[in-house]
């Protein structure tokens, strides 16, 4: 991918403007100088051939002809003019002129063009004057004179006329050229000022790393309005990340520790057995042991898996089963536990409801939570699963009447790994997944579970999932 | 010599307490929580203290702490399942004396257990000698001159006991306390016939160190050079 800087970008975005500006500028001098210099032209122009008709002269022949004398007239020597009477007849012209100039001049005599135009002889562009004179002559042998009408035609040429123009204008031309370089050095200077923050910006959120975390925008990052948007989004994410890293992180230990342990019990149980000759019972004894232990790892190995497989993988779209009959099922099967505790278990559910949950789920469910109660209450408890229909959702409560939860201990049940009585739940077998391993089934089925419990009273779960059609 | 082993895990406080029990002939308490751990250990009846990072109620950390603030010497060998260096600098800093990551190799941990013990009687080496008796504290024997004396296991640990604290008078309350776990009947008469036995078989040796009894106060260990 092309890199694009958007500082080079915004200099060369004003360069650019500043550049039409000082082209528009200049046009437009040249323009303005140029009509100016063309109406003293004109006006020049009017002069001149006004001079040239005071050059007209009395012939002093019998029909009172008259004539251009060239002795009278001074004008620039690349100047053209033709003088000619009504009838067509040249009294005078240019006498440096060349044929073809006179040509192209006699052309336009008659021509019905204004009275100053442009005309093109050769290489050569002419601003043209033609007016009808009139020269009064013998005015002291006739009373009132002679009238003679005259057209003259005055040419001179122009291209001085842009060559003084352009030398008017350089000087603005080279100012402007000059403003933009000196504009030019300055906006990098100052744009390079200016984005330092943003530099600073991006070094402080590139020191952030896995084991680095401390992001403080710059002061002056969050003065700028523009930045502190960016700087404040960037905190956020970042404090987020953290979070989840860290529980991650957390979470990670306490597989570590927990897998850890169960091996150190392992591992302490055969050196124990190893360490000195033991009798035939006693090595029976440390085999049924050691046959625990092992026992004990699996399930936290089943555990952590099923936990790891029910948050990672995609949910199966028509599994489905009835939320009932595994209820019946798991209450059947954990009856036999529930009398050697002494506890009264009750099952209450009536059906069928069937929930995107398959069928293996739903029995785990029921079952992790109906031995959490067991697991919590004293002999002569009461344990009790119900499942009815509520506005259109299967709900399932589980209540015992045991110790409950610890209010401080209540919003972190479903954690991973979390036990409120670490002791108390090693005693009897739990490793802290079982509400977590609930939780990821209730909500990849997209129902919901929550906990109440008052400590020393008792514990009610309530577990609501969607019902669906039964495939 | 008696240790307390503060673990939830009791399978492991089990198999660590046996092999305790059985090689090197402590005796071993057990507590499952902190605060349990944290009282017991308040009795300072114990040589060593072997606690896990990780438990309910008080932590191993917490329980080192409290120890240390009351100025309590016990030696202490942590058990951790967590081995970052933050942890374990964090442990070494607030007072205990070693620690080991589970899983460990048992043998090891009594070997620790022991050196610890012996570091915090102030013996650098596992041989203790007094008079002509030298007793080794790894293989568990008592010899005189080199020659080998039987003993019973309740009467090596009272020797041993006594020999890590020469000149000392010790009493049979304390003898009580630290060779007996909570599971058995406490009665100094027992310590006395154990005492009188040691004696009996010291002498038979031809050891001329002998164990005094000073009346109303206890035991004191006692070699021919002191006598003079």
């Amino acid at each position: 991918m092309r890199q694009s800087s958007l500082s080079r970008q915004l200099i060369a975005g004003i360069l650019l403007a500043e550049l039409a500006c000082a082209a528009l500028f200049a046009g437009v001098a040249v323009l303005h100088e140029m009509h100016g210099r063309r109406r003293a032209f004109d006006v020049m122009l009017r002069g001149r051939a006004d001079s040239l008709l005071g050059a007209v002269q009395d012939v002093e022949d019998p029909d009172d002809n008259v004539f251009v004398d060239p002795a009278e007239l001074t004008v620039p020597h690349l100047d053209l003019y033709e003088v000619v009477n009504p009838n067509g007849r040249v009294i005078g012209r240019s006498p440096q002129a060349s044929p073809e100039q006179l040509a192209a001049l006699a052309a336009s005599v008659s021509s019905p063009t204004p009275e100053y135009f442009n005309l093109r002889i050769g290489q050569e562009h002419y601003r043209v004057l033609r007016f009808q004179g009139l020269r009064i002559i013998d005015r002291d042998e006739t009373p009132g004179g002679l009238h003679r009408p005259v057209i003259v035609l005055y040419a001179a040429p122009t291209h001085d006329l842009w060559h003084e123009a352009l030398e008017a204008v350089r000087f603005y031309v080279l100012a402007g050229i000059l403003l933009l370089a000196a504009t030019g050095i300055a906006l990098v200077w100052f744009l390079r000022r200016r984005l330092s923050p943003l530099e600073e910006l991006a070094r402080i959120a590139g020191r952030v790393s896995a084991r680095f975390w401390d992001f403080v925008p710059p002061a002056e990052v969050l003065r700028t309005t523009e930045l502190a948007p960016i700087a404040l989004s960037i905190e956020k994410l970042l404090s987020g990340l953290h979070q989840a890293f860290e529980r991650e992180r957390q979470l990670t230990g306490d597989a570590a520790h927990e897998l850890k342990t169960s091996i150190a019990v392992l591992k302490s149980s055969l050196q124990l057995l190893s360490m000195n000759p033991r009798t035939a019972e006693q090595y029976q004894a440390g085999l049924e042991n050691l046959l625990l232990d092992t026992e004990r790892m699996e399930d936290l190995a089943v555990r952590m898996l099923a936990l790891a497989r029910l948050e990672e993988a995609p949910v199966e779209r028509d599994a489905s089963s009835d939320l009932q009959s595994a209820l019946h099922r798991v209450g059947e099967r954990l009856a036999a536990i529930a009398e050697r505790r002494q506890l009264a278990l009750r099952i209450d559910a009536d059906g069928p409801h069937t929930v995107a949950v398959p069928a293996d789920e739903a029995e785990t469910l029921c079952s992790n939570l109906i031995m959490n109660a067991l697991q919590h209450s004293s002999p002569a408890g009461h344990v009790s699963a119900s499942l009815e229909l509520q506005n259109g959702a299967a709900m399932m409560r589980v209540s015992d009447d045991g110790e409950g939860i610890p209010e401080a201990a209540l919003p972190h049940v479903f954690e991973r790994f979390y036990r409120a009585d670490r002791s108390r739940s090693r005693a009897s077998g739990g490793a802290g997944l079982g509400l977590s391993i609930c939780k990821a089934i209730v909500e990849r089925a997209g129902g919901t579970i929550r906990i109440q419990s008052t400590h020393g009273a008792g514990t009610e779960v309530i577990v609501t999932l969607p019902v669906v059609a039964a495939n | 010599m008696r240790v307390l082993i503060v673990e939830d895990e009791t399978r492991l406080a089990n198999n660590i307490a046996e092999a305790l029990r059985e090689r090197c002939g402590f005796a071993v308490d057990c507590a499952e929580n902190g605060s349990d751990g944290a009282a017991m250990a308040e009795f300072q009846h114990y040589d060593l203290l072997l606690l896990d990072l990780m438990l309910p109620g008080l932590d191993g950390l917490g329980i080192v702490r409290q120890l240390r603030h009351r100025s309590d010497l016990t030696p202490i060998l942590i058990l951790t399942a967590r081995d970052e260096r933050a942890t374990v600098v964090e442990l070494l800093n607030a007072g205990a004396d070693d620690y080991l990551t589970k899983p460990f190799d048992l043998g090891e941990l009594l070997a620790r257990t022991k050196a610890l013990i012996r570091r915090g009687k102030g013996a650098p080496h596992p041989v203790l000698t007094v008079g002509r008796i030298s007793l080794n504290t790894v293989e568990q024997t008592v010899r005189c001159s080199g020659q080998l004396i039987d003993l019973s296991p309740t009467e090596y640990r009272l020797l041993e006991y006594l020999i890590f604290r020469p000149r000392a008078i010790v009493s049979a309350r304390e003898l009580l306390e630290h060779l007996y776990d909570y599971n058995w009947e406490h009665h100094s008469n027992v310590i006395e016939a154990h005492i009188s036995n040691l004696r009996k078989k010291l002498r038979a040796a031809g050891e001329e160190t002998s164990i005094a009894t000073i009346r109303g106060r206890g035991y004191r260990l006692e070699s021919p050079e002191q006598q003079l």
